[in-house]
């Protein structure tokens, strides 16, 4: 019973002390996290529809810039709202997005502030590389629309690779950076929302978690954070180098490759076509320098960084590979191009029933096609004539009637002209490099 | 199936119970000389899979045709074993070998011992129906239970629905009709034709977690698909003159796509049909001809490609053609590029090996078998044949080394412990190698599925 009571107070006293600590920077945090709710474009099912979603977002600068993620906020948004921590709702800009880092930056209308005569906090950043596993953590978002919700954990790994092809809306995600893995609540609707320290300090934005598990909640360092919203701001994009070697970390081959430790990164794949596989590099050979520099990739997290060293090479750079292939050493070389997202832009054909994907050179590679001509189908509304004619979600439209269609601008202007004289057209298409005609009529 | 167990319980019953003979049973017992069960294993790396099916005897030296899908096509002759043949509602099983498959029409051909020969009364012995049967017309057909009912024979029939071409014709009854592979006779005994591989046919599935799903289901015991007399009869004398069905004619032309209608009507295709080619092979007839990608065939020896329903039986019916020829007969082709007509003169070749034919060997400790680089896999690993190296992973043992390291099988395997594979031989040796090394810790495999390539690691012991 006595002791009993001796552990209450001692809890008391903790939790006292925490509050305090807190009390300071902490509430000036709460004031600069945002609700965001999103109106955006999607082209699916062969219509152009609007859809609606709901995340989160810290203000980082007095003169209304947000932080985000991009699977919240992206070029596709029409219309995004701000909801301020003193429940005024405020329109706001995307300034400039990130997929692969899952970062976006909105800003907020200044005027309809000035006018309204609202006012907001901003916060500040914390130093992401002095964070260590055990650190208390809160999280702070619109976790299925419950807004403010703030829910606590510690820092579960500070260094945690987490890579996603289709991560984004589809788009890739996590190629470039390591994650910040909490377990701090985070659900739906936290996304883009601050992961922070006692002191209040911004660390990490809180990106995605496990569906179903419990507690695994990853957010993107801040320090990674604070660089690409400055080149956002800057930019309204990030340009990054693309070579074509897919990584793989050394972890227990050494030894069959023969290589001394702490040295090489095994090349798993190249792509087809690419930077690399023009310089003549090959699925199975060991990178050991980088334009000089020795590469350690034996652990997985240590993949990201040599990537984004890859990727923040300027454009059209030639980079020297050491490269071990057997028992040879070679000095390969190649030049950057630059990095493209395999999603292509879309559109949708209203009176065709028909939403289409321009063809990028990733998705070409991937799928081992000839090159990036062509649009693919996204969806078809049935009903509709692109669906009467047989044409389904993945065909590949790469004419119509004589005329190659290369780009999406050439099916826009074909599609324009039968708007102005419907004539029943036909459309060349291929589905697993089987090629089929298909005819669209009025 | 319990229904139909009971059907036939209730046929015997009724057959003890009135005895009656009508003119259909007379015909039904005499026919039933004609049809056999046929049982086998297909021997793979771990097991035998013993295979049941039915089938109908075509001559008096004792041959059995089998329906085309009997066999998988990847599964070698080499490895189908102990072909035993019984009658209807005996055990006495009597040897037969395999003769082969017959590319045109896909049979298969087998040969039983000569004891049972005289007992079995070929097909051909009853009259044909001439032309086809009638809409309507009432058809009947033999079914065999299974071997624990010693194969007991009963009674089916059905009316013509529908009389089609798949390219060829066939009927569709209004329900089974016989075994798949067993004849089908008329009121008078006169042979209507064999029964197919049965359709599918979808139902909707309602039950506490699925509210009315689409389900497909086949029968695989009775068919309601019979290919009529005259698309069987002339060629039953297809019997393959060697075990993997050779000479087979070959194109080289690949992704046959059909016109659909209204894609014809807009080429001014009136009451014809088309095929576009999608991919030539390099060094292929087709390629050495001069046929391109996108070309659309529209006749065969001046011969318009007819209309089939559905669209997708055209290519079917082309592709049939091809086989028809021998490798060395000329063809003429006419397509349509670019809007203009062409004739187009291609020399048929030899069909490069098929899945069937190819050299495999499976490394017991690996848990691996590998098969030499095909034609076909350079069609579906989209690699010229110039380019082609390395061995395909024909079977991976589950949880064997190469399984738990993540090959899986058709997995493309280019390189053995950092040496590119040239050849099947070379890989061969290689495997051999590290099969026998007992002291070899690990394996390095570099392996392309779907254009990605991977390094896989494989722990030996």
């Amino acid at each position: 019973m006595r002791r009993l009571t001796i552990t209450g107070l001692a809890l008391f006293v903790l939790a006292g002390a925490a509050e305090a600590a807190m009390s300071r920077g902490f509430n000036r945090l709460l004031e600069a996290v945002v609700r965001i709710d999103v109106r955006e474009i999607t082209f699916e099912d062969g219509a152009q529809r609007f859809t609606g979603g709901i995340g989160s977002g810290v203000i980082i600068s007095a003169d209304g810039l947000i932080l985000t993620n991009a699977h919240v906020a992206s070029p596709s948004a029409v219309e995004i709202s701000v909801t301020l921590a003193s429940l005024e709702r405020v329109s706001a800009r995307l300034v400039g997005w990130d997929h692969w880092t899952d970062l976006a930056v909105l800003r907020l209308d200044l005027d309809e502030v000035r006018r309204r005569k609202l006012s907001f906090t901003s916060a500040d950043f914390g130093d992401s590389s002095e964070l260590y596993s055990g650190q208390t953590v809160y999280a702070v978002g619109t976790p299925y629309g419950l807004t403010r919700t703030l829910t606590r954990g510690i820092i579960s790994n500070n260094n945690r690779p987490f890579e996603d092809k289709r991560g984004v809306n589809g788009y890739e995600t996590g190629l470039f950076n390591t994650w910040l893995q909490t377990d701090a609540a985070i659900n739906p609707g936290n996304s883009g929302g601050p992961l922070v320290t006692e002191e209040g300090k911004v660390i990490g934005i809180n990106s995605r978690a496990y569906i179903g598990a419990e507690n695994l909640g990853f957010a993107i360092p801040s320090n990674i954070a604070r660089r690409v919203s400055t080149e956002l701001v800057l930019h309204g994009t990030i340009t990054r180098s693309y070579l074509g070697l897919v990584p793989r970390e050394l972890q227990d081959l050494e030894k069959f490759y023969a290589l001394a430790v702490n040295t090489g990164m095994l090349v798993d794949g190249v792509d087809p076509g690419s930077p690399a596989a023009r310089a003549g590099l090959r699925p199975s050979d060991v990178v050991l320098t980088l334009n000089g520099q020795k590469l350690d990739g034996r652990f997985p997290e240590q993949l990201p960084p040599i990537q984004n060293a890859i990727a923040s090479l300027p454009v059209g750079s030639t980079v020297r590979l050491g490269v071990k292939r057997g028992g040879q050493t070679l000095e390969l070389s190649a030049v950057t191009e630059k990095l493209e997202s395999w999603v292509g832009a879309e559109w949708a054909f209203e009176k065709w029933g028909l939403s289409v994907r321009k063809v990028s050179r990733a998705y070409a590679r991937e799928n081992q096609l000839t090159d990036d001509s062509g649009v693919i189908v996204l969806g078809v509304q049935p009903g509709y004539p692109a669906a009467e004619a047989g044409l389904a979600r993945g065909d590949i439209i790469t004419k119509v009637g004589s005329e190659p269609v290369r780009e999406l601008d050439r099916l826009k202007a074909i599609y324009s002209n039968y708007e102005a004289k419907p004539e029943p057209q036909l459309i060349e298409a291929q589905r697993n490099r089987r090629i089929s005609l298909y005819v669209i009529k009025p | 199936m319990n229904f139909r167990r009971c059907l036939s319980l209730l046929l015997v019953a009724v057959a003890g119970v009135t005895a009656v003979a009508t003119p259909l049973t007379d015909l039904f017992n005499e026919r039933l000389k004609s049809v056999v069960a046929v049982e086998f294993f297909v021997q793979d790396e771990l097991e035998r899979h013993p295979v049941g099916v039915q089938g109908t005897v075509i001559d008096t030296a004792g041959t059995i045709i089998l329906p085309p899908a009997s066999i998988l096509p990847a599964v070698s002759p080499g490895q189908l074993k102990d072909f035993k043949v019984y009658q209807p509602g005996s055990t006495d099983a009597a040897n037969a070998v395999y003769l082969g498959q017959d590319p045109l029409t896909g049979w298969h051909f087998i040969r039983v011992e000569e004891r049972l020969r005289s007992q079995l009364v070929p097909i051909t012995n009853y009259p044909a129906i001439k032309g086809d049967p009638a809409l309507s017309e009432e058809l009947w057909g033999i079914g065999l239970r299974n071997r624990d009912e010693s194969f007991m024979p009963y009674f089916l029939s059905g009316r013509v629905a529908l009389i089609t071409r798949l390219p060829q014709k066939t009927a569709i009854l209004g329900n089974e009709v016989a075994g798949p592979g067993l004849p089908v006779f008329n009121s008078t005994g006169q042979l209507a034709g064999i029964a197919q591989t049965s359709f599918g046919q979808s139902y909707l599935l309602f039950s506490r977690n699925q509210n009315g799903n689409p389900v497909l289901l086949v029968n695989v015991e009775e068919s309601s698909v019979v290919l009529l007399a005259d698309e069987v009869l002339p060629y039953l004398g297809r019997i393959p003159r060697s075990v993997t069905g050779r000479p087979i004619a070959w194109l080289g032309a690949y992704g046959l796509q059909p016109l659909d209608p209204e894609v014809a009507k807009l080429l001014k295709l009136e009451n014809q049909s088309g095929v576009v080619l999608s991919d030539i092979m390099e060094g292929s007839p087709a390629a050495a001809a001069g046929l391109k990608e996108r070309d659309i065939v529209l006749a065969l020896d001046g011969q318009p490609l007819p209309r089939l329903k559905p669209d997708h039986v055209v290519p079917g019916f082309f592709g049939q053609e091809i086989v028809r020829h021998q490798p060395g007969d000329t063809i003429a082709l006419t397509v349509l590029r670019d809007g203009n007509r062409q004739e187009i003169k291609v020399r048929l070749g030899d069909e490069p090996k098929l899945p069937r034919e190819a050299e495999r060997h499976y490394f017991e400790r690996l848990g691996l078998t590998v098969r030499e680089f095909l034609a076909s896999d350079g069609i579906t690993q989209r690699i010229k044949p110039s380019e082609q190296t390395g061995v395909i992973a024909q079977f991976v043992k589950p949880g064997g080394p190469v399984g738990t390291a993540g090959l899986q099988p058709d997995d493309w395997v280019r390189e053995i412990d950092g040496v590119e594979i040239k050849t099947y031989e070379q890989a061969l040796n290689q495997l051999h190698d590290i099969d026998a090394g007992k002291q070899r810790p690990e394996v390095v495999l570099l392996v392309s599925r779907g254009g990605e390539t991977s390094v896989l690691r494989v722990k030996l012991n």
